[in-house]
């Protein structure tokens, strides 16, 4: 299996890697903590959609899930986000995640996309459940994920 | 994974564990070679899991990984103990193809093609940062969309009752249930109506290069060097939502029927069960919003040739082929251990194929089979096939849809390196405009199979028979 590192601006470690799906996309996350996993996924989704290194942080969205676990807290989180590019045209560069029993509350900070400004890299069309994991590892935690594009 | 050689097109995966009925392959030996390792093999014996599954879980010959359900997957389900699947659908819900012939030679528009793809580029939206050319809809307007599909497009004067003829269903899948569809995904779908999108999403200008039967292309109004326009889109957000929104209610309802499936995302519940019938209803809705958004798109693509050409539409002559849809499930009648029955045929990354005479077919196509319609890679050739008897037999009328990929989107990026992709492809005499770099890097010709050897292999198997080859010469990518 072959790997890419993404970074961001707002990130000096690598963000995710992107792993080999045949037709949609594979994208694996590391971190120390499960607030910084979420948070790096919700950075990562952003740079999949952009070229969120144009994007400024003049405006925020507060979005609160809540799920059984944390794969379904995963995917309905980045959902939701996927919904606020998609209708309410807003992205983000980066994110603040407090947690809360079952729930998560995600704050992104971005602007309203310009396509002239954030270069768009393809449209996601959704957040599967296919082999979808969010684990606690030796190192931290990790996601898997697998996007539909 | 064992699969046992039926003959030189055909391989069974023999019934084993929670296995309901074996699964079948068709391909080459050496696309069975190819794809040894893949998933989508451990994918095609998922499906055979399902409950009410009857005759095999089948593969065409363009499979690939894909979520839960492989892509190029066919699964027939009985039609009242059976189950339904939203992931068997997949989020593209209807996601197909359209063919519009003209009476244009190449040599008309060769000069001209930088302004038609230009005109084209800038009339079709992507859908996203763009607006379109049908201003945003109110959720009551949506409702409308969902409910009629294409016949929504001739009302409003984006169609011809003969589009509508020459489209699966014409163009309107009955049992639309516009009350199941959820608030986020009319949001999603509202100012998307007439957008490509984007992914494997194109509108191709091409010419046909060569005919393979006379009569039928005859039939078909494929004339060699004509030109032809070729629509890949879907149910954009819309669709998208509706099959994230049903995988949960889906997903959480299956313990009560009992269900257990190796993925989750092939999650499934009977078809009777208010679940099931919720289901239907809303993707029977997103369907319909599929077909009056490539009606809307082949509507906008006549009148950018019309303008930039400058010439009547007598003399562009443009006219539907045929429009199919390749993410779906339909109840059809098909012959199951000799017994005629009501089955539920979930068609991912697969096209339906009806033989000549079927009554499906509008009048002036059923003595010929059905159109189907196969784009390959942007940089070689797609082709229009018909349906044979041997369809109906073996596969519920279903053939394949497309090249299939041979690399991930990843890789073919990689492989795309500082390469002048643009220079590259029109070396290959093919016009592209996209609005992403990287839609075009994953997108590249050496991404894909050769779609001619998929299409052979159904020919072979007597599935489907040749019509017409046709090469692309422009390309709109979102």
């Amino acid at each position: 299996m072959s790997d890419k590192t993404t970074t961001t601006q707002s990130a000096d470690a690598p963000l995710f890697r992107e792993f080999e799906h045949t037709g949609d996309r594979g994208i694996e996350l590391t971190a120390p903590t499960r607030v910084e996993l979420f948070r790096r996924a919700v950075v990562a989704l952003a740079s999949l959609l952009v070229e969120v290194a144009g994007a400024a942080a003049t405006e925020q969205r507060l979005i609160v899930v809540e799920a059984e676990n944390d794969a379904d807290l995963m995917h309905d989180l980045l959902t939701e986000l996927l919904q606020i590019f998609m209708v309410e045209g807003f992205i983000w560069c980066d994110a603040s995640v407090e947690e809360a029993d079952r729930a998560l509350r995600v704050t992104v900070h971005g602007e309203p996309f310009d396509p002239t400004r954030h270069a768009f890299h393809g449209e996601i069309k959704a957040v599967t459940y296919h082999q979808l994991t969010v684990e606690k590892s030796p190192d931290g935690w990790r996601a898997r994920i697998i996007l539909d594009v | 994974m064992e699969l046992v050689k039926l003959s030189d097109y055909l391989w069974e995966i023999p019934k084993t564990g929670a296995m309901l009925v074996p699964g079948r392959v068709y391909a080459s030996a050496k696309m069975i070679d190819d794809m040894r390792e893949d998933p989508a093999l451990t994918q095609v014996a998922n499906v055979a899991c399902l409950p009410g599954i009857v005759g095999y879980s089948l593969a065409m010959p363009d499979i690939h990984w894909g979520y839960g359900f492989p892509i190029g997957g066919v699964a027939a389900v009985d039609g009242d103990e059976g189950v339904i699947s939203p992931g068997g659908v997949g989020y593209d819900i209807n996601c197909g193809v359209r063919l519009a012939r003209t009476h244009l030679p190449f040599s008309f528009v060769e000069s001209r093609i930088d302004r038609l793809a230009d005109a084209l580029f800038a009339k079709i939206p992507a859908g996203i940062g763009s607006s379109g050319a049908i201003p945003g809809l109110s959720i009551d307007q949506l409702k409308e969309v969902v409910s009629e599909g294409a016949q929504w497009a001739l009302r409003n004067g984006y169609a011809t009752k003969r589009d509508l003829e020459h489209t699966e269903e014409g163009g309107r899948l009955a049992g639309a249930d516009p009350d199941r569809v959820s608030e986020r995904a009319y949001q999603r779908g509202a100012k998307q109506l007439g957008t490509l999108g984007s992914g494997n999403h194109f509108l191709e200008l091409g010419r046909v290069d060569e005919i393979y039967d006379s009569r039928l292309a005859d039939a078909l109004g494929l004339e060699v060097g004509h030109v032809t326009v070729m629509i890949h889109s879907g149910s954009r957000g819309l669709g998208h939502q509706t099959c994230d929104d049903y995988l949960k209610v889906v997903g959480s309802a299956m313990a009560r029927y009992e269900i257990a499936l190796p993925d989750r995302q092939l999650a499934a519940v009977p078809i009777s069960s208010p679940e099931g019938r919720a289901y239907l209803g809303a993707m029977a809705a997103a369907a319909n919003f599929a077909w009056c958004n490539r009606q809307v798109m082949m509507h906008l693509a006549e009148q950018a040739l019309l303008e930039t050409l400058a010439i009547a539409p007598r003399e562009l002559s443009f006219a539907l082929v045929y429009d199919v849809c390749h993410n779906i499930a339909k109840f059809e009648e098909h012959s199951v251990a000799g017994h005629r029955r009501r089955v539920c045929v979930h068609r991912k990354g697969a096209t339906r194929a009806f033989g000549p005479g079927h009554p499906a077919l509008p009048e002036a196509l059923r003595p010929l089979g059905q159109p189907v319609l196969i784009p390959g890679d942007m940089g070689r050739y797609s082709f229009v096939l018909v349906g044979r008897e041997t369809a109906m037999r073996e596969t519920f009328g279903s053939s394949c849809h497309g090249a299939g990929r041979l690399m991930s989107r990843m890789k073919a990026k990689k492989e795309a390196g500082g390469r002048d992709l643009n220079a590259e492809l029109k070396r290959r005499g093919v016009t592209v405009r996209a609005h992403s770099r990287a839609g075009i890097a994953e997108e590249m010709p050496y991404a894909y199979k050769d779609v001619a050897d998929v299409v052979e292999v159904m020919e072979a198997a007597g599935i489907t028979r040749r019509v017409a080859r046709l090469k692309p010469f422009a390309v709109i990518k979102g």
